[in-house]
């Protein structure tokens, strides 16, 4: 197996915090691959790292042997890097095909592409996630789940090698989150490798052929799925979730007890 | 001009440049407080500060009122003023993009200038008092007692609205709005009351400042406009939504103001305009970086 | 062809503008009968015996404020970078119109050209830095550029005459051929203008001004490259000011930096265009006739209160309609009395 995607010492400090820290992740071509961690693990960021929209702090990142860890974030989306949003970024005065549209345009398949011959292959890949019925729906009239799916369709339109999908599950019932499994499933058949960033544990399970774990922004275990959530590591990282919160509010409460004693003090 | 000839001016230049620095933070303190918590830029402000001076100089020839007596009343009407402005106009669209109430406070400024120019006229006129001109000299440096009170006053006034805005019930409202909108209003804080006590407040400041100004400069119908662009750049100097940094920030443009006026005249905004990009550019956050008025 | 009997896998492309949703091809129809007919209109109404020369003149003023307030739509409407600074390449271009015919004795066509081209270099050399800003920082640095614009302009005597101001060469036309000519002069860069914008909106590089104004990192991810976007943006919307800023000064025969430069040109475009929907190709025309309709009506019988209502206008329009009468037209909003206020109710806090 190739490997399309190296990230090597990936790391990432906001002010004196480090968010990602010395991550190292391969992925070879036609994987499919989850990375999943307790909120605030940091893997928005490291996303945001591999995709150009934040610079990284140290490490390097190379896709299909290029290093593009300095390169512009719209340069690595032509090179065929596509992502969603967590928080959906729709266009919301265009339509749904003019939305996906753009993806067309601009992603690796569409510097061949004219405007027109976007708007054919934006109602294919809508057709494909199932929402060939809306083409001409404003983006700012659809429900939570097809916005996910707008998110996931303007990705594809770009016809990346990489889809790199950011809790496109989040808030979706059981029934949505069959559906999008399915959706992600064919676009892996399709050949598309798919880094899938989840918090439901069922889909990752269900989906990922390798599962990476982050937490405080280190990676803390790797493998197959069964292995990894049997791991102990984990299983403290996310049991320890709930503790770290209970603490991490007292916490706050704490902080701004001392503050107001402390202006208090002022005066 | 010489080297020498430079050097024989830096010392008065100095002085002035502190004087009208303070005048100008105290134009920007307003500027700052209605940006940092209502997220708008207020380019009615420089209008305030017309109006102000008009006040002032009425006040003066028409009552034989002291300027420097002016300014309390002249904050109080502004406040009220500024408060019925923010809460039955600005609110409207208070939440609408950036472009909308970017040009509502424009059309505002337009509105307020011409009404002025209506009602009194494009005469230059200026406030002559019996101290007028009158100052004393450390050395070769003439210090004017207008400019040296000026400078004392907006400390002053900028020191109170510190004092108010971390001491009080009201302060701490304003800045827990500036800092976290939703969790200010959980708390049960007036989000609309809050915004609308914040611009009185900055119409108050730009009220005080009007009035210094209208002592030591002319008078005109379209002075104001001059304040905002100068205001914004000195809040991004300082760093937007602090108070000790609007001053520093009004500090240093003054100086910076004085000295381009002796050394490229009538290049002032160009000067100004090049500090802003550069300041965006090298420092963003500013010289004393965010703070939200703690 | 019924529509359930067409391809699903293949619909046709939708060559739609960027903006307005597709429309009904009657309704499409009907916009290009319109158009049609005020294109014919306004080529042959300077030539009718019963038009006045100042009525070409007034007729000038409006086409000149739609095709500023066309300018200020590509950047401020499609790509959504509030500009308030536009004045200044309004200024760049008259200058560099002026000093080309007044000092080189080059002749009108090349010297307005070159104005357009002048104002679209100065654009892109300040694009890269200032088109990094955002919101409220771009807003006001731009205001920025064209003061600092028009001072060294009024400082720069050798060049441009200095705060008097440079004085153009005198047309040898008789009056009246002269009113004609300016009109038909304004009226080339408005359409041209309209003409661009029309196959920018069906371009990628119009998607990708859209795209930047509705969600620039998203726009960004999808392989767009966005700095290159905003300053061609930037340019276009100078290189249109220019122009008319170079056909003004031919115009008006002299240039002064307090007109060249004078805000009120950048406010006007703002404000036409927001009264004819910022984002749409006709809006800025549409706008621009609304609104010097109601300047000429209000300012006859308001003389010396004409700027009040320039300001009460602007006041009035932010708060009740701050997308146009175009949303109107293609009726995305309605304008009853009810809608205004629930429009003002979801944008107050209380």
């Amino acid at each position: 197996m190739t490997t399309l995607l190296e990230a090597r010492g990936v790391t990432k400090h906001f002010g004196g915090v480090a968010a990602v820290q010395k991550v190292d992740l391969s992925i070879g071509e036609g994987e499919m691959v989850g990375l999943i961690g307790p909120n605030g693990a940091g893997k928005t960021t490291f996303i945001n790292l591999i995709t150009g929209m934040e610079p990284l702090t140290s490490g390097s990142v190379t896709f299909r042997g290029d290093e593009i860890t300095h390169r512009a974030s719209y340069r690595i989306g032509r090179m065929g890097i596509a992502r969603t949003f967590q928080v959906v970024k729709p266009f919301r005065n265009l339509s749904v095909q003019q939305n996906v549209a753009v993806g067309a345009m601009f992603g690796a398949g569409g510097a061949h592409r004219s405007s027109k011959e976007a708007f054919v292959k934006a109602a294919q890949v809508l057709e494909f996630v199932g929402m060939g019925d809306k083409l001409e729906r404003g983006a700012d009239q659809l429900t939570l789940p097809d916005l996910k799916r707008l998110e996931l369709a303007k990705a594809l339109a770009m016809e990346p090698k990489l889809l790199l999908l950011d809790e496109v599950m989040a808030g979706l019932n059981t029934r949505e989150i069959e559906d999008a499994m399915e959706l992600i499933r064919k676009v892996n058949a399709n050949g598309v490798t798919v880094l899938v960033i989840e918090h439901v544990m069922k889909a990752i399970m269900g989906l990922s052929q390798r599962v990476v774990v982050l937490h405080y922004g280190q990676k803390i275990a790797e493998g197959a799925p069964q292995a990894v959530v049997s791991d102990r590591k984990v299983i403290e990282a996310y049991l320890g979730e709930k503790y770290a919160k209970r603490v991490s509010s007292m916490r706050v409460a704490d902080a701004a007890a001392i503050k107001s004693r402390g202006s208090d003090a002022e005066n | 001009m010489t080297l020498d000839q430079f050097l024989s001016i830096v010392p008065q230049s100095i002085v002035n440049g502190l004087m009208l620095g303070g005048t100008l933070s105290l134009v920007a303190l307003g500027f700052s407080i209605v940006w940092g918590i209502l997220n708008i830029i207020n380019l009615a402000h420089g209008a305030f500060v017309m109006l102000s001076a008009y006040f002032a100089y009425f006040m003066f020839t028409g009552f034989g009122i002291d300027p420097f007596l002016s300014i309390a009343p002249a904050m109080l009407i502004f406040f009220v003023f500024g408060y019925v402005i923010q809460r039955y106009i600005i609110n409207n669209v208070i939440r609408a993009p950036l472009l909308v109430t970017f040009l509502l406070t424009f059309g505002l400024e337009i509105i307020f200038v011409n009404v002025a120019l209506n009602r009194f006229g494009g005469d230059y006129r200026s406030i002559t008092t019996a101290y007028s001109g009158i100052g004393f000299f450390i050395g070769d440096v003439r210090v004017p007692y207008i400019k040296l009170a000026a400078l004392l006053i907006s400390l002053l006034i900028a020191g109170a609205l510190h004092l108010f805005l971390s001491r009080t019930r009201t302060g701490n409202a304003i800045r827990a709005v500036g800092m976290d909108i939703d969790a200010a209003k959980l708390c049960g804080v007036k989000i609309g009351q809050t915004y609308a006590i914040t611009y009185g407040i900055g119409a108050a400041l730009a009220a005080a400042a009007g009035v210094l100004i209208g002592m030591s400069f002319t008078i005109t119908p379209d002075m104001g406009g001059a304040f905002n662009l100068r205001s914004f750049v000195i809040v991004v100097l300082g760093g937007l939504g602090s108070v000790p940094g609007a001053v520093l920030g009004g500090l240093i443009f003054g100086m910076v103001d004085v000295f381009a006026g002796v050394l490229v005249p009538g290049l002032k905004d160009a000067i100004a305009f090049a500090m802003l990009v550069l300041v965006l550019i090298v420092r963003p956050q500013g010289i004393l970086g965010k703070a939200f008025y703690k | 062809m019924s529509a359930t009997e067409q391809p699903a896998q293949v619909p046709a492309a939708k060559p739609s503008t960027v903006l307005a949703r597709p429309i009904a091809s009657r309704r499409n129809l009907i916009v290009r009968g319109i158009v049609a007919l005020a294109l014919v209109l306004l080529l042959v109404f300077p030539f009718l015996d019963f038009v006045s020369g100042a009525l070409i003149r007034t007729v000038t003023v409006v086409v000149m404020a739609a095709a500023l307030a066309q300018a200020w739509n590509l950047i401020g409407g499609y790509t959504g970078y509030p500009a308030f600074g536009n004045v200044a390449f309004f200024g760049a271009g008259g200058y560099a119109t002026a000093i080309l015919m007044a000092k080189m004795k080059v002749d009108f066509l090349p010297a307005v050209l070159a104005g357009g081209i002048v104002a679209a270099l100065y654009a892109t050399l300040l694009g890269f830095p200032v088109l990094r800003l955002k919101g409220h920082y771009f807003s006001i640095a731009t205001l920025g550029i064209a003061e600092a614009t028009r001072e060294v302009v009024a400082n720069w005597d050798t060049l441009t005459g200095g705060g008097s101001g440079i004085t153009l060469p005198i047309s040898p036309l008789r009056p009246q051929q002269f009113n004609q000519f300016m009109y038909f002069a304004m009226l080339a860069v408005f359409v041209g203008s309209v003409v661009l914008t029309y196959f920018i909106t069906r371009s990628k590089l119009g998607y990708g001004m859209v795209a930047i104004r509705e969600d620039e990192d998203a726009a960004k991810s999808l392989g767009i490259n966005t700095t290159q976007f905003k300053v061609a943006a930037f340019a276009l919307s100078a290189l249109i000011t220019g122009l008319v800023g170079g056909v003004y000064a031919y115009w008006n025969s002299s240039l002064i930096p307090e007109d060249a430069f004078n805000l009120d040109y950048t406010l006007r475009a703002i404000l036409i265009t927001i009264i004819g929907g910022p984002g749409s190709l006709f809006g800025p025309a549409l706008g621009a006739i609304a609104f010097e309709f109601l300047r000429n009506f209000l300012w006859d019988r308001f003389p010396g209160l004409q700027f009040t209502f320039l300001g009460v206008m602007m006041v009035l329009t932010i708060i009740f309609m701050p997308k146009g009468v175009m949303e109107f037209l293609t009726g995305r909003r309605r304008f009853t009395p009810r809608d205004l206020l629930q429009y003002v109710r979801d944008h107050r806090v209380s």
